[in-house]
């Protein structure tokens, strides 16, 4: 199809030239702003160069939100492929077709949620006197309170909870339909090995959607980056600074607590260059 | 293996129930008065009522919220068909040099964190003198719904069987007519599930509506939020009749969505 016509210019350029505006402003924009002291009480503002910086890493709950976004990333991106592949798998096996359309559009629907009522359909399930979800744990306790969202060893899982229950049960329709999508052979061959079903699943189907599964984690690696609303409903970073993410906390500097829009912009940008470096590495090793 | 079976249909069916009981429980909190969501024992027979809804749907501030984020939502996503179709088209078919780079400067824009998109904007906006309105976080949508319609209309476009435009071709159209009559047409039913997602994005969006507005330019999340935090007597019906409202316009596109779905890994096997 290499025919001479205009059309690859004018339909690339302009959108190209927009995407690259829209993006290239705020982010140079923001090291700007990070170099600078600017607060939002106050108009003025001097360069502080890299003082910014320097003030983050003795800053211990700065040190304290980076580790909570490391576990937040772990604990969201692992047991969302877990479920994934578990409920993908067991649809495969024990789903009858009309079962299996069933389930995907039911394991849809959460996704679909803004994270916003996500949030708050569970904050309210969690609530230790009425929730619905620790109505269980009262009936069987005779009456016992269970309060997961504020108690600083459980509240970052019951806030990952949710998250694992938007995206896990949708990566599990995307399992199905990978496996779906694989030749019949080599599971008709390792069957007639005597192969369990789950040695098929373990060491032939899997194995084979092992790429496509890579880009999944990648695509959910990306997307639990994104924690900010759910933190922000549920547990404003509490209790104390259990679930102070860096989005979180780099909002509660510039925004509810002190307005240093330069400082929130410094730990923003720390978060932009960690961000833009791990994933193009992990892309182009994904993609080669 | 009989049992192992059993208790595999009994584990789906479990994720089933969990996937949506939440969400009609919610539902049905929205039709409760205080007395009969304030108990221990959860209650599944009540007197229904309809005031938690007429409250939000009569309340000024959430009305203006759910026109902020038609408006803002709906302009961002036509901006993003004008602007990302055409080019997805062309990376689609006229792949050059730099059609790989593209995709992953494309791609790359998810990468960045909104918090570090949101902070220098709202510094901007406030100087140019359009914090707080509209076409600031319309213009700030266009980055999210242009570069993840292109994202997935590439491979939509790249499905559309070459043979029909070499037809066309043949038949003495142009580019800009194999464009406009046979690709899009086409290509039309994988393309609205890609646009359906885009608005379901930016209709979901929080952290970003947030930071840009202060009272004028409120979408539906943040009215919703900021129902929450009306101190300790928390009107629980209302804040749940609010998640159902927020809940209801991206639920709308779940048959559009899983058809998308299909159609995907429907094109992957062949």
């Amino acid at each position: 199809m290499a025919r001479r016509t205009s059309l690859p210019v004018t339909f690339v350029v302009p959108t190209i030239a927009i995407l690259l505006v829209l993006s290239m402003v705020p982010t140079l924009y923001a090291i700007v702003i990070a170099l600078q002291n600017r607060e939002l009480s106050s108009p003025d503002y001097s360069w502080v160069w890299l003082s910014n910086f320097g003030d983050l890493f003795l800053d211990r709950r700065f040190l304290n939100a980076v580790w909570v976004s490391v576990k937040w990333e772990v604990v969201t991106v692992g047991a969302t492929m877990i479920v994934a592949i578990g409920l993908g798998v067991l649809m495969f096996e024990v789903a009858s077709p009309r079962l299996r359309n069933v389930y995907c559009l039911l394991f849809i629907i959460p996704v679909l949620l803004p994270r916003v009522s996500a949030a708050f359909v569970w904050k309210f399930a969690y609530h230790p006197l009425y929730g619905i979800a620790t109505y269980p744990y009262r009936l069987i306790t005779g009456g016992l309170i269970f309060d997961p969202l504020s108690k600083p060893s459980t509240a970052l899982f019951a806030v990952a909870s949710v998250d694992v229950w938007q995206w896990g049960l949708f990566f599990a329709v995307i399992v199905l339909k990978l496996l779906e999508t694989l030749p019949p052979q080599p599971i008709e061959a390792a069957r007639l090995d005597h192969a369990s079903r789950w040695q098929i699943h373990a060491f032939v189907t899997l194995p084979m959607l092992k790429a496509p599964l890579i880009s999944l984690m990648f695509i959910k690696m990306i997307e639990s980056l994104r924690s900010f609303d759910l933190i922000y409903v549920m547990t404003r970073g509490g209790p104390g600074v259990a679930t102070e993410t860096l989005d979180m906390y780099a909002f509660s500097q510039g925004f509810i607590e002190s307005g240093k829009v330069s400082y929130a912009s410094a730990m923003a940008v720390l978060m932009m260059i960690a961000t833009v470096i791990t994933f193009t590495m992990l892309w182009k090793r994904v993609q080669a | 293996m009989r049992p192992g079976r059993l208790i595999g249909k009994a584990i789906l069916a479990l994720a089933g129930f969990l996937a949506v009981f939440p969400l009609l429980w919610t539902a049905l909190n929205a039709l409760k008065n205080n007395v009969d969501i304030i108990t221990r024992v959860p209650r599944v027979v009540f007197t229904p009522t309809l005031a938690n809804i007429s409250y939000i749907v009569g309340r000024d501030s959430v009305l203006t919220g759910l026109y902020n984020s038609v408006i803002a939502c709906g302009a961002a996503v036509l901006i993003g068909i004008v602007l990302g179709l055409p080019a997805a088209y062309a990376v689609a078919r006229y792949p050059n040099r730099w059609a790989g780079d593209i995709q992953f400067f494309v791609l790359s824009l998810r990468f960045l964190p909104p918090v570090a998109v949101a902070i220098p904007l709202m510094v901007i906006w406030l100087q140019i003198g359009l914090y707080d309105t509209l076409p600031a976080l319309i213009v700030t949508y266009s980055l999210l719904t242009i570069s993840v319609i292109m994202w997935l209309a590439i491979p939509a476009f790249q499905g559309v069987p070459k043979e029909i435009e070499e037809a066309a071709f043949v038949d003495g159209y142009g580019a800009y007519s194999v464009f406009w009559r046979i690709a899009l047409p086409v290509a039309a039913r994988s393309l609205a599930g890609a646009v359906a997602f885009s608005f379901v994005l930016v209709w979901n969006e929080f952290l970003i509506a947030l930071m840009l507005s202060s009272s004028n330019a409120k979408t539906l999340p943040i009215v919703a939020s900021e129902l929450s935090q009306q101190g300790m007597n928390v009107p629980w019906g209302i804040l749940n009749a609010s998640v159902v409202l927020l809940s209801l316009p991206p639920l709308l596109f779940l048959g559009v969505l899983s058809g998308f779905l299909n159609s995907v890994f429907r094109q992957k096997k062949t």
